[in-house]
């Protein structure tokens, strides 16, 4: 794996995400307030909210796993279409954690999604993952022999155990120790720095701190982009 | 920016395919003579249902040609057999549409989607393991009908050969529209030409009757070879057409839709596995639209009102209910007015209880989604007692229509109209019973020991539960079944039928939910 320092996001540079009035909801019916936003290269944005605020249903939309009701979502200035091989090359996430290959073990579902993404050296990077991960000792062990926390850990190694320009992460700090959780959110970091993009909804203010260079604020009267500064102290005080 | 060296070329479908195949076929047991056993014991089961059921089929019709013909039986078995192949045809193309029919498993959603393999390669699989089923189905759904059109070698071959291709044809079809604006109005109008295929016929066959008249069928166009290769021909090319298309339009599958239809697989075949069939239903049940109209409920003044009210509101807002249970009362009648199959009392009663359970199962959603998700009834200021009791008036209510218009029909030739319209109405509370019995069965209980089956381990007693509920019905059919041993209603029989259901129907309600 390599990773190369980056300069600060260029802020006329092109928005890689945009959602212009995006309506997200499910049978005609809207869940939150319209979204707006422009995530340019190289940044990072939490979505932060309670319980049943819309959160997954954005990001589900973004990547076009749902249908947006209303408004328009671009990746790199196209019509976000998950079925381009495009789309599908430059974006990872981790959006439906616990659904594997029963008969795949941990190594193997990661091997096979550095594979067929032509990552070179593909056996030493997933190696290099599952280390990362902590889960070195269990890369033989099938899905369902390993705790639910180590398949949300195998999870998140498969967004990372390939290429993307844009990472999309629903809640990845859950089920993950405090050491996990700020050992992700410093390695996600390095990523926007090396002109990764990140866009994942939390509700754990330590990680937005670390990674958010701005947050969205999901609700059912509007959505508005705040300081992490200010999400941090809001999510602390509960 | 890409943080990993992207070097080497990516895998196409068929590698990533190829790759999943063999790390599973690593794990599993592929020795020969394993899949030797597998084969043997395939090929065993398969061998005793057909033994089973061509002894049963050739005892039947030695029965029938044994008893003197009814006139009241006017519809000709070919007629029957191709309306029950149409509704069977119709469910399948229902279900397939509502799986699907290419669907991803939620392991293939999230491992092969995300992938920039192709998605037809990822696919084509799935679509394979669709045809095949289908064409299978289809063959086996057309051995009634071809045989009761010809007995010809040549002719079954091309009926046979020709069901395969319009369901592969079909299987293409759904895969189409799947990719482009969906399948989601299939099932209603499947379920729709199911319904009147199994409704229409019996009301002909009510009408003829009526009129001393007998349906007629068509007997079989002698089909010549080259006319036989023609229409084989024609089915082949479009079969194929509508494969290759469909193959192609894998391509164009949503992620979503995909994962949806995968997880809607999932759960109904854990519910076959597990043969919980409350659960089947709720799995492959259509998504619930919200209503056009709101109900204001100015008449529920007290919390028993409010359970009947809520009962009625499942009831009218559930079109494939209405079409389950007019199905439910013209399975017995289809049954009495067709040749053959009318002269056998044994026959139609079996024909009244598959029919009624039909129609029970349509009226005991209350109770099943209640047993399931029991949070709304224990808000009500009422006691559990009292809450079950009540799920059993609107069943009641709706049951004396249906099941009296069904025992009208099914005696019609045969005594008095308003007694066996009677006796219908009398079975009723016995059927609402059994609705509400298998309504609150208690789920199979996987803490004592567990038998081996061909299906995986199953707890002891699965047979127990999962009859719970229509043997309170069978038990109920007892007077109706007599009636039609005897051909007539005698007077008596009304009353000591209605005696016998209410008091069913009371250990029925009584009992529901609790353990045997």
């Amino acid at each position: 794996m390599t990773s190369e320092p980056e300069p600060e996001p260029d802020p006329d540079a092109e928005p890689l995400l945009t959602a212009t009035d995006l309506s997200v909801g499910y049978g005609g019916e809207p869940v939150c307030a319209p979204v707006s936003l422009a995530m340019l290269p190289g940044t990072a944005v939490g979505l932060v909210g309670p319980n049943g605020a819309g959160k997954s249903t954005v990001l589900q939309t973004m990547v076009g796993l749902l249908p947006a009701l209303a408004g328009t979502v671009t990746f790199a200035g196209q019509p976000v279409d998950e079925r381009s091989a495009e789309f599908r090359r430059a974006v990872a996430g981790v959006l439906d954690d616990d659904a594997f290959f029963p008969s795949l073990t941990g190594a193997e579902h990661l091997l096979l999604t550095a594979r067929a993404h032509g990552v070179a050296d593909a056996e030493q990077v997933v190696a290099d993952e599952l280390a990362t991960f902590g889960l070195t000792e269990r890369a033989g062990a099938l899905p369902s022999a390993l705790s639910s926390g180590q398949r949300r850990r195998l999870a998140l190694a498969g967004a990372l155990v390939r290429p993307a320009r844009l990472l999309v992460l629903d809640e990845p700090e859950r089920r993950l120790d405090t050491a996990m959780r700020r050992a992700l959110a410093d390695r996600l970091a390095q990523l926007v720095a090396a002109g990764a993009t990140v866009l994942f909804a939390s509700h754990d203010p330590a990680f937005l701190g670390t990674l958010a260079d701005a947050v969205l604020v999901v609700a059912e009267d509007e959505c508005r982009l705040v300081e992490p500064a200010d999400a941090v102290a809001d999510l602390r005080e509960g | 920016m890409s943080v990993l060296a992207r070097t080497t070329e990516e895998w196409d479908g068929a590698a990533v395919r190829r790759f999943t195949r063999r790390a599973t076929a690593a794990r599993a047991d592929t020795r020969w003579w394993t899949r030797l056993g597998d084969l043997t014991s395939g090929l065993t089961s398969a061998a005793i249902a057909v033994a089973v059921c061509g002894g049963l089929v050739s005892g039947l019709r030695e029965q029938i040609a044994a008893r003197p013909p009814v006139s009241s039986a006017v519809l000709p078995g070919g007629l029957t057999a191709t309306a029950v192949a149409v509704a069977v045809a119709s469910g399948s193309v229902a279900l397939f549409a509502r799986l699907g029919p290419v669907s991803a498993t939620p392991g293939v959603a999230a491992w092969w989607l995300p992938l920039p393999a192709g998605r037809r390669g990822l696919l084509r699989g799935e679509l394979r393991r669709g045809l095949l089923l289908a064409v299978a189905a289809a063959v086996v759904v057309a051995l009634p009908v071809v045989l009761a059109w010809t007995r010809t070698l040549g002719g079954v071959l091309t009926g046979l050969l020709a069901g395969g291709l319009l369901a592969a044809g079909a299987v293409g079809a759904l895969v189409v529209r799947q990719a482009g604006s969906g399948t989601r109005w299939v099932p209603a109008v499947a379920g729709g030409v199911g319904a009147v295929a199994l409704v229409g016929p019996p009301l002909l066959g009510c009408l003829a009757a009526a009129a001393g008249a007998r349906v007629a069928w068509p007997a079989a166009p002698p089909l010549s070879l080259p006319g036989a290769g023609a229409l084989l021909g024609v089915l082949l090319a479009a079969a194929v057409t509508a494969v290759v298309v469909a193959d192609h339009r894998l391509e164009e599958l949503s992620a979503g839709a995909l994962r949806a239809s995968g997880e809607t697989v999932q759960y109904a075949t854990a519910s076959v596995l597990s043969l919980d069939t409350r659960e089947i239903g709720r799995a492959l049940r259509s998504p619930v639209r919200r209503p056009r109209r709101a109900l204001h409920w100015r008449w529920v003044r007290r919390a028993e009102h409010a359970v009947v009210a809520g009962d009625l509101a499942v009831l009218a807002r559930s079109p494939w209910r209405w079409g389950q249970l007019a199905v439910g009362a013209a399975l017995p009648v289809l049954t009495a007015r067709t040749q053959g199959l009318g002269e056998l009392p044994a026959l139609v009663a079996g024909a009244v209880v598959l029919g009624w359970w039909t129609a029970a199962t349509a009226v005991g959603e209350p109770s099943r989604r209640a047993s399931s998700a029991p949070g709304a009834d224990r808000s009500l200021p009422l006691a559990a007692a009292v809450v079950v009791r009540c799920r059993a008036v609107v069943p009641v209510a709706v049951l004396a229509v249906v099941l009296g218009v069904s025992a009208l029909l099914v005696g019609q030739g045969t005594g008095s109209p308003p007694a066996w319209l009677a006796l219908g109405v009398a079975a009723a509370p016995a059927w609402a019973g059994a609705a509400v019995r298998a309504g609150y069965r208690p789920d199979l209980d996987w803490s004592g020991p567990v038998v081996s089956s061909p299906m995986g381990a199953l707890p002891t007693g699965v047979g127990a539960t999962l009859v719970r509920g229509p043997d309170v019905g069978v038990l109920g059919t007892v007077p109706v079944g007599l009636a039609l041993l005897l051909g007539a209603v005698p007077s008596w029989l009304v009353g000591a039928s209605l005696a016998w259901s209410l008091v069913l129907a009371a250990v029925a309600v009584g009992t529901a939910g609790q353990r045997d």
